[in-house]
């Protein structure tokens, strides 16, 4: 780690009641991520990721443990979830192996809407929404609906909606799962570039091996566990 | 920026034909109720602009408009004569069938006393009123006669000298004004074997039967319309009248009730709840759309707050799709009545305060509808984005 904590959990548990008995989908995983790391998450189908995704993004809360972001306590057994709604808002941009762009608004449209939301003028959030595409060579697309544009270019537009508000994290789940090599690794070198530029740290979980090498850390779950980790440096 | 207008604007044609099923629904709630008060307002036609204060029927019976009424050809004269009296005029109304051009036709004969009755409580479209020579008529324009021509009525032709507009009975059948003695001649027609089996009938009955009335039975006056001096006591007038024995007086205001609460009341009551139906089937269409169309972006309104959005982002989302399908379809369904409903064989009336009322009643519909989708909203979770 080199700058200082953004993510942090501690400890953090979630157990799911099902007809078979409890199932213990995190259990008791603890970690840190800093400003401008990039960390990659990987691990088998069921290993927990998509669980740790949830509770670290503040979709849901632990059975036990503690999401704290910039020194801040603001996950736990009994938070209310609605009331993290205005910390997603600012501080926590998500992207998934789907875009998920609305798809009645143009690209500009779908960023400009994260800014709106954050009580950005409308004005203003198109205009740095250009600003933002440009910077991901969308700029000639701006205008363009989802439907017309290609995979890579939905799930870039889907970056750099994440990126709007300028958070300190971004949540990744399987962004290039959907892509082919050479547009997963484009994808990936923008989060590389986002936390090297901007200093904001990003986690992506992924169980595509052929991007390791720009992650500065990669995080193993399995069976709910963080097993094992190591560090790779570009 | 407003994301109801933009998911509008996406789909236009989807949104343009749910607004025209909307507006089809609301068209037909306007119509009903335009029907009523059409089918109200024909029926007090004669009743509201003849400028009667009083009727005189028939004893015992509820006048022209309920049941069949005949008083003696001078009753005129005997109530022109009681005191408080203004001026009195004689009236008949009845149903006729007539040709004209080569096809049947129908109207009903409406017998004024010319020249005693001037008109002024009708207006004219076309042309003029009864002047005082016989064979002379006002059709109503929903009879299909114009200004010059000639019908037979009985054994005699009659010119049509002037046009009504919108003068019709509680059938919807147009009125044909003529002199109450030409109504009476028109009434009275019979083929001449009708005439000579009378007249057989007649020989050597030497005694007036039981059961025959004080008033000749040929007469065809329904009833005398009265006009009270200013500081006549109706009360009083009525009284006077009454104790004759031969006649009932009935009030302008016992005249409309009787129309409306007795002879129109089945009428009136299937309609009001042909409207009540209609308006429930509207209810549940447009709250069903609004539903619909929420349910159909669930996946959004997860994304939404996914992103952190409030959740009034979500109910303006809600809200104002289905403001904006109230507002098109109520739109749509007002310019398509004043397109087709004139061309309905029967009046439908438009009045604004009943205009307002349906859009009150779709506002509360689409924000009861809207309320429905909300409250489903509310109920999906940021993170089903990732289901």
């Amino acid at each position: 780690m080199s700058g200082p904590s953004v993510l942090s959990v501690r400890s953090l548990t979630r157990h799911y009641a099902t007809g078979a008995g409890p199932v213990r989908a995190l259990d008791g995983v603890s970690l840190d991520v800093a400003a401008g790391e990039l960390v990659g998450i990987f691990g088998p189908s069921g290993s927990g990721k998509s669980t740790f995704l949830m509770l670290a993004g503040l979709l849901e809360n632990p059975t036990s443990g503690e999401v704290w972001l910039a020194g801040q306590r603001v996950s736990h057994a009994g938070a209310d979830l609605d009331a993290l709604r205005e910390i997603r808002r600012r501080r926590i941009g998500f992207v998934f192996q789907k875009a998920n762009l609305i798809p009645f608004l143009s690209a500009v449209e779908n960023v400009a809407l994260a800014l709106e939301i954050a009580d950005v003028a409308p004005a203003d959030a198109r205009a740095h929404g250009r600003r933002l595409l440009a910077a991901l060579d969308l700029a000639h697309r701006a205008e363009s609906l989802p439907a017309r544009l290609s995979g890579g270019e939905q799930q870039r537009v889907a970056v750099v909606r994440a990126l709007a508000n300028a958070p300190p994290l971004i949540l990744a789940d399987e962004p290039t799962a959907a892509l082919d090599r050479v547009r997963g690794r484009q994808v990936m070198e923008i989060f590389r570039r986002i936390a090297a530029a901007h200093g904001t740290a990003v986690v992506v979980i992924t169980h595509d091996p052929r991007s390791t090498d720009l992650f500065d850390r990669i995080v193993h779950f399995e069976d709910g566990r963080m097993c094992a980790g190591k560090v790779e440096q570009d | 920026m407003n994301l109801a207008l933009k998911d509008t604007l996406h789909a236009p044609t989807r949104f343009a034909l749910t607004a025209l099923g909307v507006a089809f629904l609301v068209m037909a709630v306007i119509g009903m109720i335009g029907l009523y008060r059409g089918i109200v307002e024909d029926a007090l036609l004669i009743i509201d602009r003849i400028d009667a204060d009083l009727w005189v029927v028939q004893g015992e019976r509820a006048g022209p408009f309920a049941e069949g009424s005949a008083v003696a050809a001078d009753m005129d004269r005997r109530v022109e004569g009681v005191p408080g009296v203004a001026d009195v005029r004689r009236f008949t109304q009845f149903s006729q069938q007539f040709s004209f051009a080569g096809a049947p036709h129908r109207a009903t004969v409406t017998g004024v006393d010319v020249p005693r009755d001037d008109g002024r409580w009708l207006s004219l479209a076309e042309g003029r009123w009864l002047g005082g020579s016989r064979y002379e008529a006002v059709a109503d324009g929903s009879t299909g006669l114009k200004v010059g021509d000639r019908i037979q009525l009985a054994r005699d032709v009659y010119t049509v000298v002037g046009l009504t507009r919108h003068m019709v009975d509680s059938a919807g059948d147009g009125l044909l004004f003529v002199g109450i003695n030409d109504a009476a001649v028109i009434a009275r027609r019979r083929t001449s074997e009708e005439i000579h089996l009378a007249r057989a009938a007649g020989t050597g009955t030497s005694a007036v039967s039981a059961d025959a009335s004080s008033v000749a039975q040929d007469s065809k006056i329904s009833a005398v319309l009265v006009r009270l001096d200013p500081a006549a006591d109706p009360a009083r007038v009525i009284a006077v009248i009454q104790r004759w024995g031969d006649v009932r007086v009935m009030t302008t205001g016992e005249q409309r009730d009787l129309m409306l609460n007795a002879r129109l009341w089945k009428l009136r009551l299937q309609i009001l709840t042909f409207t009540g139906m209609i308006l429930v089937i509207t209810a549940i269409v447009v709250s069903l759309i609004v539903y619909t169309m929420t349910i159909e972006k669930l996946h959004e309104i997860a994304l939404l707050k996914l992103m952190g959005a409030r959740e009034s982002v979500v109910v303006r989302l809600i809200g104002q799709q289905a403001a904006l399908i109230g507002i098109a379809g109520y739109a749509l369904a007002v310019v398509l009545a004043w397109m087709i409903f004139p061309l309905f064989p029967r009046r439908v009336v438009m009045l604004p305060p009943d205009l307002a009322q349906i859009a009150l009643v779709l506002a509360l519909v689409c924000a009861a509808a809207a309320w429905v989708g909300i409250v489903r909203a509310s109920q999906v979770e940021a993170r089903e984005v990732l289901s």
